[in-house]
């Protein structure tokens, strides 16, 4: 019975280490618990990526974000999106309204589109209508180069499927971009308040530097 | 234990081996795990129906080993229900899609507890069957009805309706093999059953003297 007991230890233990390998120490029991949670820790750098968009012809995005007092939060939708990219669009509509007073413009917002052969210049400037995007906060735009969308929707773990409807959906969340062009933080989609005071906050901090 | 190189047994390698090949074909694999019910209610299942298969045909004197470190199963039914608890974790259904190392060790892990399946179950006897069905079966219940309940999708790759129909399905399964075990064991006490030992005297023999292997 104890070779018996020694092998079922060992197969508890291994057990055990396996699930707090994939739980992040039973921090994260779903993938997108653990892509918030890492993030705090290792900061994604933003890959080689061209923006176009309303205004935005063949922007590099990590030059777009760089600047020292600047935070970026960043979204990922589609435009004919139905149901989640609405709450995403007022969200950002609702941030947008609260960082009208600033006049440091420390803090923008870019809502970036993964659908890149539906979204055309028009439906871009049709979505940016919709939602009173004010260009001077609010960037809309899409990456036109296949191998560098999906290379920047890898980085930052944004997992797009079909919904079986024509459409798509996709872990929509809050995402916080820093001015050396780093992912810092993520938030949920309803975590208006939270995303825009740590905005502000590592705008500022920039600032300081 | 049948002596391997028998003819049945070869038709069961053979089949355990093609139903392997056909799982690891990437097109194969990829339409399975496009699917969050198909990932988890026909992946998983066939890969341990591979172990249970492929087991019997390993050498004898290393089952009688194996056996050893095995006394009434235990070791190995702990296996099997550590690796399903494991298994069921939302992030390691999407992480097989994206991580080769994680897909690899979830299908080696399924399969090696299919074989811990069919060297534990018989010399188990109802007790440790019991304890052993005691926790993977509320688990999967539980996991089962979380699946259902959650208004958020658990998987990034999945879609919330797929989702639902496996917590469905999960709950399902649970009550199914709980009620199947219960008939067998009922019948099993009542019944004289040649083919298994009376659970007292596994549980007494054990006990007294190490096993040397069947």
């Amino acid at each position: 019975m104890l070779r018996t007991t020694l092998s079922t230890l060992t197969l508890a233990l291994l057990g055990w280490w396996s699930a707090a390998w994939i739980t992040q120490d039973f921090q994260a029991w779903t993938a997108e618990g653990a892509r918030r949670l890492v993030v705090i820790e290792q900061p994604v750098a933003v890959p080689k990526v061209a923006l176009a968009g309303p205004g935005l012809v063949n922007a590099d995005l990590h030059t777009w974000l760089n600047g020292a007092g600047r935070a970026t939060i960043v979204d990922f939708v589609y435009a004919r999106c139905p149901t989640i990219c609405t709450t995403l669009g007022s969200g950002f509509q609702q941030l947008q309204h609260a960082l009208a007073d600033e006049t440091t413009g420390g803090v923008k917002l870019l809502s970036i589109s993964f659908d890149p052969t539906h979204d055309d210049a028009s439906s871009l400037q049709q979505y940016a209508t919709q939602w009173r995007a004010d260009p001077n906060r609010w960037a809309i735009a899409t990456v036109r180069d296949d191998y560098q969308l999906r290379g920047l929707l890898k980085a930052f773990q944004v997992v797009v499927i079909d919904d079986g409807r024509g459409g798509y959906e996709h872990n929509a969340a809050l995402l916080v971009l820093d001015g050396r062009g780093r992912l810092v933080r993520i938030f949920d989609d309803t975590e208006l308040e939270l995303a825009l005071n740590y905005a502000r906050s590592i705008a500022q901090k920039k600032v300081g530097e | 234990m049948r002596r391997a190189g028998s003819q049945s047994a070869r038709w069961r390698a053979a089949a355990a081996l093609l139903l392997l090949s056909l799982m690891l074909v990437p097109p194969v694999r990829r339409t399975i795990e496009s699917n969050m019910t198909a990932h988890m209610l026909i992946q998983y299942p066939c890969l341990m129906l591979v172990g249970v298969l492929l087991v019997m045909e390993l050498p004898a004197r290393w089952l009688s080993i194996a056996q050893r470190w095995n006394e009434l199963g235990i070791a190995g039914l702990v296996g099997c229900a550590l690796t399903l608890a494991v298994l069921m974790v939302p992030r390691v259904l999407d992480l097989a899609l994206v991580d080769t190392r994680v897909e690899a060790l979830k299908l080696i892990a399924l399969v090696a507890s299919g074989a811990a399946l069919r060297i534990s179950w018989q010399r188990a006897g109802v007790v440790v069957q019991a304890f052993f069905l005691g926790n993977v079966l509320p688990m999967t219940a539980v996991i089962g009805t979380l699946y259902q309940a959650s208004e958020a999708r658990v998987c990034n790759a999945y879609r919330l309706d797929d989702q639902q129909a496996l917590g469905l399905a999960l709950v399902l399964i649970a009550i199914v093999t709980a009620a199947l075990w219960l008939l067998h064991a009922a019948m099993r006490r009542t019944g004289n059953d040649a083919t298994y030992p009376r659970d007292q005297d596994v549980v007494r023999a054990a006990w007294r003297q190490p096993q040397r292997g069947p």
